[in-house]
């Protein structure tokens, strides 16, 4: 029987999303819920002086208002818990657009209105709002999670000093915001000590411990169900404060509580992307060579934490290099903590695949040759071999799919009509990560397997590719099995962030349909009612769903009649480690420029990536331009703009928040070298792969401008001002 | 949002009827600005009077002289009619180059007039906003302006009028009908929009309790030899960063009449009498487009983030009367 992992499986959830069957966390119509509204800060930083409540409980429907004075003292859990303060719990403010207040009203509409009518006094103090503003106080914050934020391989300052060549520039990005398309959302629903909460959550289990922390709860007196999320995008990977007020508001009110943030507020709520800039040099031979990568960042991080969260891991491992000086800094605003957000790579990335493009430009050597030239087959952090690293095959698998060769690397040089056309290639790499899962899986009387595991759908398709793996295991056609994801009493599984889903789920999935095959075939062959009572085990295979006796398929049982002599179910687990590991590409795009108007179009893209076995085409190639669109985006568009005076976000919208259209976006010509990795112990040899694509987009971007006009550009957005 | 009431009226007459007696009203048609506006507390109102089901006749007429537009027929409805692709090639441009196809499916000529500025601080309703808030201030003249005005503001506002349509109509020299408890009057679309000055709370010359009934635009030989020029941020679905309406008529190579309106860079739909007079009996030339945009941004008043536009509204001007006049 063909396989059905590699197969382009159409989505299992398919259906019920594009219907509205799946329900998402805000779709749960609970009796007797409450809807929440915050009432946020409109000042920076200061002290809360006093809350007029009076106007808005006395508006039709309301049932409460709570400031800090009503809420219960809560602990400061640790990290997912993504803030160093817990807001509502005293009088002070770190940030514009802090929760101040929290409303409780019978409907959506009267609590929003309501939180229009609270009065807000405050005592404020001038905040400090704009990077440049405070670069002489950067600093070296604490590690953070256990990563340092300085790292150093060799001696950079020297060979850098003595380098044949040298590029030495500053790039920057401004901050940006996840905006996944589903807001966030939490319903909290007490039942004497136990809390359940339906939340739009990356990780159930980790949301599960910041929540009990702060409660001072057990675990197992939380529950977190989130099934299907509608994008996170690292929005909704760690613990943000409406969960907690949510939950509080609830116990207070002894009801349940459905909030949902709006898109507004989303903006200060849960996190964004801080703006960046690197300081990138680099030195080499006349030849190519990478002799020193020195590269500094400096970063926005708060009052209350020193959380730098973009960490520059592309400069310290994608190229061979013997000097390598990394410094990750930070500059206290008063902004709220950012956080992770697509790649976390994608700051730094940008920076050093622009500073190579820079340098290939300088040394007149073509830009795949010279990444070529500094290609490393072992890992430069830990001095370790990969033991499938096929970056070399994208590079020329993805430049003879976009015609690279045919490129005269001449800026300025080609043209069509009054369009510059330009050419501009980078490297794609992301790391990901593995975190400790099992999964349960039960056979029941009908012969049908349910997958159980507390991870998550966060819109790549989990559901699928799990109920691939299961079913190719167990030997079950694909609407045989049913997976079950997000939801605490299920076994512990992976929060679905750094990649990380696959690498952790795909081995315990395919470990536990092994065990059942194994637990049903045990079955069949000790039944004297089963046709294959007797065969040794060993010699019974199983294709759809029927299972043969090896050499005489005349003998033959099917899972449902196995499972009904039974009488009962069979359930078994399975875990399985791994480790965190890496996945790469490269992305090749051609733009199109009217310098007269500014007026740029990315025309095509090509990618090719190394992403160990590629379990299902389909969803793979979904990831891909995912990514692409949102390096796109990156590139050409994204930036929050904060006030500088008051701290406030300008643009909290997706009118004035632009992202891409699809106008903005070319098909993408996605290849992949399918290859398992032996380095992977998840069975099948799978890798993570859902944050490589996009890494190198935009300074696959800008490397096609300056190609196209000679025009270097170092800091994103790309807009038309810069290309006048 | 504040609670509000919701009236439909039957005709116009009933229309401004309502309105003359519910105070605090306001008429609605696609609602795809207004409700955004209360949601964002960036207007309030107490009640709603639906203006979408009025007896206004033929929605878009094409008469002999004149190209009628119902108030409240569709963007996309306009956009789409024959007549007005064909012998007002700027109009439909500039329907097609705004919104999306769902909001222009929905957002009715009468509101595209009167929709409000984008303006960051406008729409936060934490914000101060001489428009929102007379006498509170204006942050965007200090703070993030890249898509505010460099013509026509002061130190008061320097709000732009998003619209593409009303950009357009000004070039046309279209009039506004409108409806209110003096009766009917009409108002040349070019003096419609009010420029910020200390009022910048008054954004047009309607008055209270008018209602917007068509918007007439003269049917000229001019009119068929336009284009609209829109440059922004992303490729669709997106407001202008500077845009141009542009007719002109040329016998061999003089200019025998042309009109210009520009959007994105006033504050209001912005027309320039003296630009348009500068090119006017003259060859069309590179070196007098060029002198006729330097002429337009003259008086203008650049901001540190929309300083760019003093540059790229000339630019845009060479290449739409470039083409227009076939100098390429």
């Amino acid at each position: 029987m063909k396989s059905l992992v590699g197969q382009g499986v159409a989505r299992v959830d398919g259906r019920a999303k594009v219907t509205g069957a799946a329900r998402y966390a805000a779709d749960n119509e609970l009796t007797g819920v409450l809807h929440g509204f915050l009432v946020m800060s409109t000042i920076a930083r200061g002290e809360l002086v006093e809350i007029d409540t009076r106007a808005a409980l006395a508006h039709p429907g309301v049932v409460a208002v709570y400031t800090h004075a009503d809420m219960p003292r809560l602990t400061l859990p640790a990290f997912p818990y993504n803030r160093r303060f817990i807001p509502m719990q005293d009088t002070r403010v770190h940030h514009n657009g802090q929760p101040v207040a929290y409303v409780l009203a019978q409907t959506l509409e009267q609590a929003q209105e309501a939180a229009n009518l609270v009065k807000v006094r405050y005592r404020a103090e001038d905040p400090v709002t704009r990077l440049e503003d405070a670069l002489n106080e950067a600093f070296l914050p604490l590690p953070f999670r256990d990563r340092a934020n300085e790292s150093i391989r060799g001696d950079a300052a020297a060979a850098l000093a003595r380098a044949e060549v040298r590029i030495d520039r500053t790039y920057g990005s401004p901050m940006q915001h996840h905006n996944p398309i589903e807001p966030h959302t939490t319903t909290a629903v007490w039942d004497g000590g136990t809390l359940t909460l339906y939340e739009s959550a990356q990780g159930v289990i980790l949301t599960r411990k910041a929540v009990s922390d702060a409660f001072r709860l057990a675990p197992g007196q939380v529950r977190i169900i989130s099934p299907y999320l509608g994008g996170g995008f690292g929005a909704k990977g760690p613990t943000y404060p409406h969960t907690l007020l949510t939950a509080a508001a609830a116990q207070l009110a002894g009801r349940p509580v459905k909030l949902v943030l709006s898109r507004a507020q989303m903006y200060t709520s849960n996190g964004h992307r801080a703006e960046y800039r690197h300081h990138i040099q680099v030195g080499a031979t006349r030849q190519g060579v990478l002799t020193a990568i020195a590269d500094t960042s400096t970063a926005q991080v708060t009052r209350t934490d020193e959380n730098v969260f973009n960490s520059s891991d592309s400069t310290i491992h994608l190229y061979a290099c013997p000097n390598v000086h990394v410094r990750q800094m930070g500059v206290r605003l008063d902004l709220p903590t950012s956080s992770y957000m697509r790649s976390p790579e994608t700051t730094a990335h940008f920076g050093l695949e622009t500073a190579l493009d820079e340098l290939s430009h300088e040394l007149g050597i073509d830009p795949v040759d010279l990444r070529v030239r500094n290609h490393t087959t072992v890992d430069q952090r830990t001095g370790r071999a990969y033991g499938g690293k096929h970056l070399l095959e994208c590079y020329r698998t993805a430049a003879e799919a976009f015609g690279w060769a045919r490129r005269d690397p001449r800026p300025g040089t080609t043209r069509d009509g009054d369009e510059y056309v330009g050419w501009g290639m980078a490297t794609e790499t992301h790391t990901y990560n593995w975190n400790e899962s099992e999964a349960r899986l039960v056979i029941g009387l009908d012969g049908r397997a349910t997958l159980r595991a507390a991870t998550q759908e966060i819109g790549t398709g989990t559901y699928t590719v799990l109920s691939q793996v299961v079913a190719d295991g167990l030997g079950l056609p694909l609407d045989h099995v049913t997976t079950l994801l997000g939801d605490t009493t299920y076994p512990i599984a992976s929060v679905s962030a750094g990649s990380a889903t696959m690498p952790s789920l795909v081995g315990p999935a395919s470990n536990a349909a092994r065990s059942a095959r194994a637990a049903v075939i045990a079955l069949a062959v000790a039944d004297p009612r089963s046709p294959l009572h007797g065969v040794p085990a060993e010699d019974v295979v199983i294709e759809a769903g029927r299972l043969y006796a090896r050499g005489d398929r005349g003998r033959q049982d099917g899972y449902r009649d196995v499972m009904a002599r039974h009488g009962r179910g069979v359930e078994v687990r399975g875990g399985g480690t791994n480790s965190p590991g890496r996945s790469f590409g490269a992305v090749f795009v051609e733009v199109r420029i009217l310098p007269r108007l500014g007026r740029l179009r990315v025309t095509r893209v090509v990618t090719a990536h190394d992403l160990g076995r590629v379990l299902n085409h389909r969803t793979a190639r979904g990831q891909v331009i995912g990514g692409v669109t949102w390096g796109i985006g990156f590139a050409l568009m994204e930036h929050t703009m904060v006030d500088p005076n008051t701290a406030r976000v300008v643009n909290p919208n997706l009118s004035t928040y632009l992202v891409p259209v699809c106008a903005d976006t070319p098909s993408v010509e996605a290849l992949f070298v399918d290859r398992p990795d032996p380095d992977s112990t998840a069975a099948l040899g799978a890798r993570g792969f859902g944050e490589t694509p996009g890494t190198g987009v935009p300074a696959a971007i800008g490397n096609a401008i300056h190609h196209a006009i000679g025009r270097r550009l170092r800091e994103v957005p790309f807009t038309q001002d810069k290309l006048l | 949002m504040r609670t509000f009431g919701y009236t439909v009226a039957g005709s116009p007459a009933d229309a401004v009827r309502i309105a003359a007696s519910t105070p605090e009203s306001t008429f609605v048609a696609g609602g795809t600005d207004l409700l955004n506006l209360m949601r964002d507390g960036a207007e309030a109102h107490d009640h709603l009077i639906d203006v979408n089901h009025l007896d206004l006749g033929e929605r878009v007429d094409a008469g002999s002289r004149r190209l009628r537009v119902g108030a409240s027929a569709r963007m996309r409805q306009v956009a789409e009619h024959p007549t007005v692709r064909r012998e007002f090639p700027v109009l439909s441009e500039a329907l097609l180059a705004s919104a999306s196809p769902q909001v222009r499916n929905m957002a009715s000529i009468g509101g595209n007039l009167l929709q409000r500025t984008r303006c960051g601080y406008f729409r936060d309703s934490a914000s101060p906003c001489n428009k929102r808030a007379p006498g509170s201030g204006c942050p965007a003249i200090s703070g993030h302006n890249r898509g505010h005005a460099i013509l026509g503001g002061g130190d008061q506002c320097i709000a732009t009028h998003p619209s593409d349509l009303a950009v357009a109509l000004v070039a046309l020299d279209a009039t506004v009908h409108l409806l209110g408890p003096g009766g009917e009057r009409t108002v040349p679309v070019a003096d419609f929009y009010l420029l910020p000055g200390s009022t910048p709370d008054l954004e047009t010359a309607m008055r209270p309790g008018e209602l917007i009934t068509r918007v007439d635009v003269p049917r000229t030989a001019l009119a068929g030899r336009s284009r609209y020029l829109k440059l922004r941020d992303r490729a669709t679905f997106e407001f202008a960063v500077v845009s141009v309406a542009a007719a002109l008529r040329t016998r061999g190579r003089v200019v025998q009449d042309v009109r210009l309106a520009f959007g994105g860079v006033g504050t209001r739909p912005w027309r320039d009498a003296g630009v348009e007079a500068a090119l006017r009996g003259r060859p069309l030339t590179g070196q007098a487009i060029a002198e006729a945009g330097r002429l337009l941004v003259r008086d203008a008043e650049p901001r540190e983030g929309n300083r760019f536009k003093v540059e790229l509204v000339q630019r845009a001007l060479v290449s739409i009367l470039s083409d227009l006049g076939g100098l390429r």
